[in-house]
């Protein structure tokens, strides 16, 4: 049978990033898989090379919107395990609060995109809703949606108010419901079972032999967490399991995402009580990094995040490498799109289907809107309302 | 017995200049058993292979590979010195670790390092780069530098 | 063109062009579909190509390698069509000023309408701007 080459991006159309994919077919069959990246080089790395450690925290906090907490917790323990330094423990609360709040928004965002490529819409708006509550609850913490700037060297830059703590709690309730709800659909809807079962199957050797991390590697039966494996930050002193399935394909790696996601919520809560009792300073004074290297990592929503840090003494690293989970994550596409068919491989890219057809609503706007309060202020005056209404000043 | 004074007995004659600090283990060896020892880590121990930095040096280039060990959250981190830094060249190591794969193509990018027997050696993220690059991609920035 | 400017602003199309961002204003820009915001009550629409569309919205800082690919997309889109830059990368390429894999200018690259600021905007401010867009086709 001839073999056909499927070109795929770099735009495509919906899938965010611009990447390219070239799938070789015989018939239906996808034989073969190649990727060209490179299209989001920024070139990190240089540029972290050039701006001392505290500039440092805030552009790693933008290789990734969506990991914009896990990137830094790497990046300040790997600057703090050069001194192997110690921080205070309401900061070390803290940080474990914001990095599972982020899983928790992360795995609904794919939840709801995962949802929307096979065409079941109702689940991308549901999730997306209820996502918008953990960014509220985030707008609480650190004052903005996503890029929160809370990591510093030595601790955290922002404290949580006790009198915020019950209003966060109600708000996690209600996401653990809807989440039970969630799971609870992914475990009983035949549709999603006949869709995703059996496609895009990573089996648990190869997640081990293209050293995958994180989800991916956890529905393959693989059990590495960092949370567990390096405890650090609050993790050693909570009380957390680690999902993991057997099977390695799709339906798999949607139930282990669901799952954490209430684990999260357990984390969530356990810091939360913590917070109401725990008191003390947030942030220890480094005065100087000393010459050496460090290693720091924190298992992001997609898995590992790997920084490395070497210091000569000054108040620049000399060398910055990251690692961000996708880049293992992404060369097991050879191992589990091979065979498949091609209806199947789009969603083991997760690149899909562009069908945004529920256009029904219009209405009618004017420009004459100097006479109403504009959208920015109103938006400007809710950030004021939640910040009255949770500080109380 | 740590894992770590398990493995420092079995390679005590190949490794040198030893760093080792909580959860860190650094150490130097060289290019001829750098497979030896990839291939005890990644099958023996059961390690896995986070990433390999490259760094540039004055008079040489390295690479520090990344193994963790996830049962005991143990970092064993094998540095390779590459002297030659006009035409470096290493062994590869994706016959033992498929996830090298990427991994060596980067460094491949970045500082020209060419990685004997990999089956797919490209440039990584400059790859059908527009301005045409012959060298690798951290040597010069003047030749991105349009200005 | 006023004719086609009045009934244009009753349903634009955008397609979203992503030219090396950190992802999170594309993030954002799919929050404004979703319920809280619902920015197709507006008659504003996603699509899948740029022959489809009416506005592009363009975020990232525009690295060497993607550039001629906006060019190019740029000149496969319908005319006339409404650049709208969304994100501090658009306006002043932010914290990756230094890269050495940026290209010079965003304007000189495409020309753009208008420039929503924000590190990254606020879904509000994202509306407002293209709210602000639809008056001045009104006009």
């Amino acid at each position: 049978m001839t073999k056909n080459r499927i070109p795929l991006g770099p735009f495509h159309p919906l899938l965010e990033e611009a990447e390219y994919f070239e799938l070789q077919i015989e018939g239906e069959t996808v034989v073969d898989l190649d990727m060209e990246i490179g299209w989001m080089h920024r070139g990190h790395e240089y540029i972290s090379e050039q701006k001392n450690f505290t500039q440092s925290i805030y552009l790693v906090e933008r290789i990734c919107g969506i990991c914009s907490t896990s990137h830094p917790i790497a990046c300040v323990r790997a600057i703090e395990d050069i001194d192997n330094l110690e921080i205070p423990i309401r900061a070390k609360y803290i940080r474990s609060l914001v990095g599972e709040l982020e899983r928790i928004h992360s795995h609904l965002l794919w939840l709801g995109l995962a949802g929307h490529f096979i065409g079941y819409d109702t689940v991308w708006m549901w999730a997306w809703k209820y996502r918008e509550t953990v960014l509220e609850m985030m707008e609480i913490i650190s004052g903005n949606r996503n890029h929160y700037g809370m990591m510093r060297v030595g601790g955290v830059g922002k404290d949580v108010k006790p009198k915020d703590i019950p209003d966060l709690l109600d708000k996690l309730d209600m996401i653990d419901e809807k989440m039970e709800m969630i799971a609870k659909v992914a475990n009983d809807d035949p549709v999603l079972k006949a869709r995703l079962k059996g496609v895009g199957v990573l089996s648990h050797e190869q997640a081990i032999n293209y050293c995958a991390t994180g989800p991916t590697s956890r529905a393959s039966g693989v059990p590495g967490d960092v949370r567990r494996d390096d405890p650090h930050d609050a993790y050693g002193m909570l009380d957390f399991d680690v999902i993991t399935a057997e099977n390695g394909d799709v339906y798999d790696k949607l139930v282990v995402r669901v799952l954490e996601i209430l684990e999260s919520s357990k984390i969530i809560r356990q810091c939360l009580d913590k917070l109401s009792e725990v008191e003390g300073p947030i942030l220890n004074n480094v005065e100087e990094i000393s010459p050496g290297e460090g290693i720091g990592r924190y298992e992001a929503p997609r898995g590992e995040v790997f920084h490395y840090i070497r210091s000569d003494g000054s108040n620049r690293p000399v060398r910055h490498k990251v690692r961000a989970p996708s880049y293992v994550n992404i060369p097991t596409y050879e191992a589990s799109c091979k065979g498949i068919s091609v209806s199947d491989a789009l969603i083991t890219l997760a690149s899909v289907d562009p069908c945004y057809c529920c256009t029904e609503r219009s209405l009618k706007i004017r420009s004459d809107s100097e006479e109403k309060p504009d959208l920015l202020e109103l938006s400007k005056q809710k950030t004021e309302r939640i910040r009255r209404e949770y500080n109380g000043n | 017995m740590s894992k770590v004074d398990e493995f420092r007995d079995k390679f005590k004659d190949v490794i040198s200049q030893e760093i080792e600090k909580k959860g860190r283990y650094y150490f130097n060896i060289t290019n001829e058993n750098l497979r030896t020892i990839a291939r005890y880590l990644f099958e023996e121990m059961g390690c896995r292979l986070s990433t390999a930095t490259g760094t540039e040096m004055e008079d040489h280039l390295q690479i520090i590979y990344h193994f963790s060990h996830d049962k005991t959250g143990q970092y064993f981190c094998p540095r390779v010195v590459i002297k030659d830094k006009d035409n470096p060249q290493v062994d590869s190591i994706v016959p033992i670790v498929m996830g090298a794969k990427w991994i060596e193509r980067e460094l491949f990018d970045f500082w020209g390092i060419k990685f004997k027997d990999h089956p797919d050696m490209r440039r990584l993220l400059a790859l059908n780069h527009p301005a045409k690059l012959d060298k690798p991609m951290r040597y010069k920035e003047e030749q991105y530098d349009q200005e | 063109m006023s004719w086609y400017n009045k009934r244009l602003a009753k349903s634009l199309w955008v397609f979203h062009v992503s030219a090396s961002p950190c992802n999170n204003c594309d993030i954002e820009i799919l929050d404004l579909l979703t319920p809280k915001y619902d920015i197709e009550r507006f008659g504003i629409k996603l699509v899948g190509s740029i022959r489809h569309a009416d506005v592009m919205l363009v975020s990232g800082i525009v690295n060497q390698k993607i550039e001629p690919r906006i060019k190019r997309l740029y000149s496969q889109a319908p005319k006339p069509i409404f650049v709208v830059a969304i994100g501090s990368c658009m306006s002043s390429q932010g914290v990756f000023r230094e890269s050495y894999n940026r290209c010079k200018e965003v304007k000189e690259v495409v020309p753009v309408d208008m420039w929503i600021p924000g590190c990254p905007p606020k879904p509000e401010a994202m509306i407002e701007g293209v709210a602000k867009l639809i008056g001045v086709l009104n006009e």
